[in-house]
């Protein structure tokens, strides 16, 4: 709300992913391809391998087309795709870090002048001085990781930074390391995967046999430590980080499971290259390049997915806004916002009055400034589609609002703004999903907890729903009926008689049947 | 219509070094983008010309391939050199720079997808060789093309950043951020202002492409440089009509501050414009007398300095546009000392590097100053 929030149709979320994901897919080949460059001429030159040495001058090129171009301009793209989206984010990444991104350009700068000259040396230099560009080259692209690596883990983990705001301590973050070996494993991989390409069009089947089996060197070891590293990696991911992808609604366990299970298949298919090393076709080695993408894509999907509900941890939401109050913040902390405003704090917004028949309006524009960066009304992560699972009328969305922050251990920022804009917000989410089925249709118990407790609560004896409750189903039904009296941070949801003692029958078959202790997470 | 209330607040991070050093930073680099934009673009534009002008079709060709194989290194120096003023302008304008780029969002995010596909253009390009010349050119034109696209959202961008009592009404007319600045009067002449440049300092890159061959083919680089050398006259000639235009176009208060208002504004423009003029002069009389070393190293000189006062009237001009919203005393000031000292050492040592790269790979050898002695070039004038 400090910023115009620009309004994409199917979703601001997904453009940043689409951008970012094909960027770091070209980028860690950047990274790894470097070194790949230059310890292949070694060894051609040293076998006398003219061949092998024809083949990676075309590699070179193919190298150059995909990094210096694709590469270079997609990470401006980032630049400018973030600072389209999130750019209180960007400008906080700018001010803390300006002399990081700095010395990072200083060595783009180096790596893209030593790629070109590396191509084109090919035919002018001799073969110590060339090799001279090479290494100079994939120095240069691995310290240009080692500054970005420092930032992005920053994000995620910003350790003391919090505090002191110091540049090394944000930088020098408890995931800077196992993220840097992480990525630079991947780095090594990619090197071999992108090799399979160009080898692939090899017509001479004992040469691509060499390449591939030399790919394959590249991509099977790195992707068998790359598991121990990830572990490492998660370690390092502090508890709390970690919950709000666990839970009733798992997004980043769904990608976790997801990356783990193409990084196999990307194994298994580097394995299977070993088979018939000079008989592998493009379609093949583009399968390989597309699960890798696929595996890599889903990893960097899980980073993001555990940084919510922040952007910068525990320093800024998601939606921009600031977790604590601190000077300089421009008065959108949560609580400011909470005490101001929306309509008075936000400077982009259309109407600041609130009246009886602009609700909806207001709705919409608080939707924009406090939703938009993550969902939509009804694409990418569409508000439509949980409104229509949770069958809420507007009353029930009021009512949950004031308790995003607890919903799916705490995936989502808090409502910030005053009761009289929620309202203003659940009067425009109610347009959205406009025919809810009503308490009467629903008699179901089950059916009743996944619409209105699952966001919260977990099937399990350990659960407040078991601890607090009255076993009598009498007594248990009579205290659901004033939910905040039970616990303060409860929405007051106003359950009918027959859903609530839907809803006790089955909690108590379901306490009988799992006995005590035992912990199952409800339904998505 | 003012709205200073939409102007963003700034985030809670102190400035990492005095406002100065970025100021200074910003200036320098934009320079060295623009010096970068105007070699890769107006060779480009020159190049075309060349190739489709009547006349000598076998040189026009040669001129094309020369310059063709060199774009696919000119775009990354442009796109690299691009980058740092890009990170500068956002340390101290972010908040005009950001929503600017937000309200005009998918023209913004088109650069995007033009730039990569004029990069692709560049080196299909300077893969065809002799009978796929034809091809090429329609190629080239097609990135010549999107790189104009890219030079106008600029200016779009960069006008509307400075313009923000047009801010909320395009924003809120249209969120999803199809807008561009058509309304600003100052749009299309400062475009223009910038490709004629563009032209004119691709002119002097031919001349340098004529200086490499001065010694190895005479008569070729004889005509590079007759050629380029017109072309960064006519082109300069034709600056000083955009460059009026651009003035008037310009608030009454602005234009003033050239005119006189501002000391160091008006000195800067008198620099420009007298430097412009004799460097159209020096230049005629370098192509007269076919004098190589003047046309490629005093010519170039002067025009340096024309660009870098210019990049200084700029920043001038964009200072006085955001007078009434932008106050570089809102800076807190906190300088890192743990990390800034860091990057002046790597930059020193990065340029160090830089140049050593270029020496080892002999770029600075063959076009030893001996051979461009004037007596050679006023021997072959005498000749013809």
């Amino acid at each position: 709300m400090n910023y115009p929030a620009w309004d994409v149709a199917f979703g601001a979320g997904l453009l940043i992913a689409l951008v970012a994901i094909l960027h770091v897919f070209v980028s860690h080949f950047a990274v790894g391809g470097g070194l790949f460059l230059v310890l292949t001429e070694q060894k051609a030159r040293r076998n006398n391998d003219l061949a092998l040495l024809n083949w990676l001058k075309s590699h070179t090129r193919f190298f150059v087309l995909v990094t210096v171009v694709f590469g270079a301009v997609s990470g401006v793209g980032i630049w400018f795709t973030i600072g389209l989206i999130g750019p209180v984010a960007t400008s906080n990444l700018i001010h803390a870090y300006v002399w990081g991104w700095a010395i990072e350009w200083v060595f783009f700068f180096i790596e893209i002048t030593a790629a070109l000259l590396y191509l084109y040396g090919w035919e002018k230099l001799d073969a110590r001085l060339h090799e001279w560009y090479g290494w100079i080259y994939f120095i240069a692209a691995f310290a240009s990781m080692v500054v970005i690596n420092g930032i992005i883990t920053f994000m995620l983990t910003p350790g003391n930074w919090v505090k002191n705001h110091q540049f090394w301590t944000g930088f020098f973050n408890p995931t800077s390391f196992p993220s840097l070996f992480l990525r630079f494993d991947i780095a090594l991989a990619l090197a071999g995967i992108y090799a399979l390409i160009t080898a692939s069009v090899q017509k001479d089947a004992a040469l691509k046999a060499r390449i591939v089996r030399w790919s394959a060197l590249w991509i099977v070891p790195s992707l068998a430590v790359l598991p121990a590293l990830g572990w490492w990696y998660i370690r390092k991911i502090p508890a709390e980080v970690w919950a709000s992808a666990r839970g009733p609604m798992p997004t980043g366990t769904h990608y976790a499971v997801l990356a783990a299970v193409l990084l196999a298949v990307t194994f298994a298919l580097a394995l299977l290259t070993l088979v018939r090393p000079g008989r592998i076709p493009l379609a093949f080695s583009l399968l390989v390049a597309l699960v890798a993408l696929g595996a890599m894509g889903s990893f960097e999907f899980v980073r993001e997915a555990i940084r919510k509900p922040y952007v910068i941890g525990n320093y800024l939401y998601a939606n921009s806004l600031y977790a604590t109050q601190m000077p300089g913040d421009g008065g959108f902390g949560v609580d400011e916002v909470n005490n101001a405003g929306i309509l008075q704090t936000g400077k982009w917004i259309n109407n600041r009055e609130l009246t009886k028949d602009n609700q909806v309006t207001v709705g919409r524009d608080v939707f924009r400034v406090e939703c938009q960066s993550c969902h939509t009304t009804n694409s990418y992560r569409g508000v439509k589609s949980y409104l229509k699972l949770r069958q809420w009328d507007q009353n029930k969305i009021q009512a949950m609002l004031g308790g995003l922050e607890f919903m799916h251990n705490g995936v989502m920022p808090p409502f910030a703004g005053t009761d009289s804009e929620r309202n203003a917000l659940a009067a425009f989410l109610g347009t959205i999903q406009p025919n809810p089925a009503g308490a009467a249709a629903v008699a179901d118990g089950k059916t009743v907890f996944e619409r209105n407790c699952v966001m919260c609560h977990q099937v399990s004896t350990a659960d407040p729903f078991y601890t607090k409750l009255p076993k009598d189903p009498n007594a248990a039904s009579e205290a659901l009926k004033d939910l905040p009296s039970l616990f303060p941070l409860m929405p007051d949801l106003k359950l009918s008689d027959q859903e609530r003692t839907a809803l006790v029958q089955w909690m108590n078959t379901q306490r009988s049947a799992k006995g005590p202790g035992t912990a199952t997470q409800g339904g998505n | 219509m003012m709205q200073p209330d939409l102007i963003p607040a700034l985030d809670p991070n102190p400035l990492p070094a005095p406002y100065w050093v970025f100021k200074l930073l910003l200036v320098v680099t934009f320079f060295l983008h623009i010096v970068a934009m105007n070699f890769m673009l107006g060779g480009a534009v020159l190049a075309l010309v060349s190739k489709w002008r009547s006349g000598d079709r076998e040189n026009g060709n040669r001129v094309f391939f020369d310059v063709a194989r060199k774009l696919p290194s000119l775009l990354p120096a442009t796109i690299t050199l691009g980058i740092a003023p890009l990170l500068f302008v956002q340390v101290l304008y972010g908040q005009f720079f950001y929503t600017s780029s937000i309200i005009i969002a998918w023209p913004w995010f088109l650069v995007l997808v033009f730039l990569t596909l004029a990069y692709y253009g560049f080196y299909l390009a300077s893969f065809q060789s002799g009978q796929h010349a034809g091809k090429a050119g329609g190629v080239m034109l097609s990135s010549v093309i999107l790189i104009f696209l890219i030079g106008f959202v600029y200016s779009n961008n960069l006008t509307l950043s400075q313009s923000p009592s047009r801010w909320g009404g395009k924003y809120f007319a249209d969120p999803a951020g199809w807008n561009l600045n058509l309304s600003e009067p100052t749009l299309i002449p400062r475009f223009l202002h910038f490709m004629v440049a563009a032209v004119a300092v691709g002119g002097l890159f031919l001349i340098f492409v004529a200086l490499a061959n001065w010694k190895r083919d005479r008569e070729y680089a004889r005509r590079v440089l007759q050629f380029g050398g017109k072309a960064f006259m006519y082109a300069t000639i034709a600056q000083l009509v955009v460059g009026v235009v651009f003035l008037v176009s310009l608030p009454r208060d602005m234009r003033m501050l050239y005119m006189g208002d501002n000391s160091l504004a008006t000195i800067l423009l008198l620099v420009g414009v007298a430097g412009g003029i004799g460097a159209i002069f020096l230049m005629s009389d370098a192509l007269r007398k076919e004098n190589v070393r003047v046309a490629a190293f005093y010519v170039p000189g002067i025009i340096g300095v024309v660009i870098l006062s210019m990049s200084v009237m700029r920043d001038i001009l964009r200072d006085a546009y955001l007078k009434p919203y932008f106050h570089p005393e809102q800076f807190v000031v906190k300088t890192q000392w743990s990390v800034f000292p860091l990057f002046l050492v790597l930059f020193l040592a990065g340029v160090i590097l830089w140049l050593v790269m270029l020496k080892r790979y002999g770029l600075f050898s063959g076009t030893k100053a001996a051979d461009t002695l004037p007596s050679a070039g006023s021997q072959a004038a005498k000749r013809s």
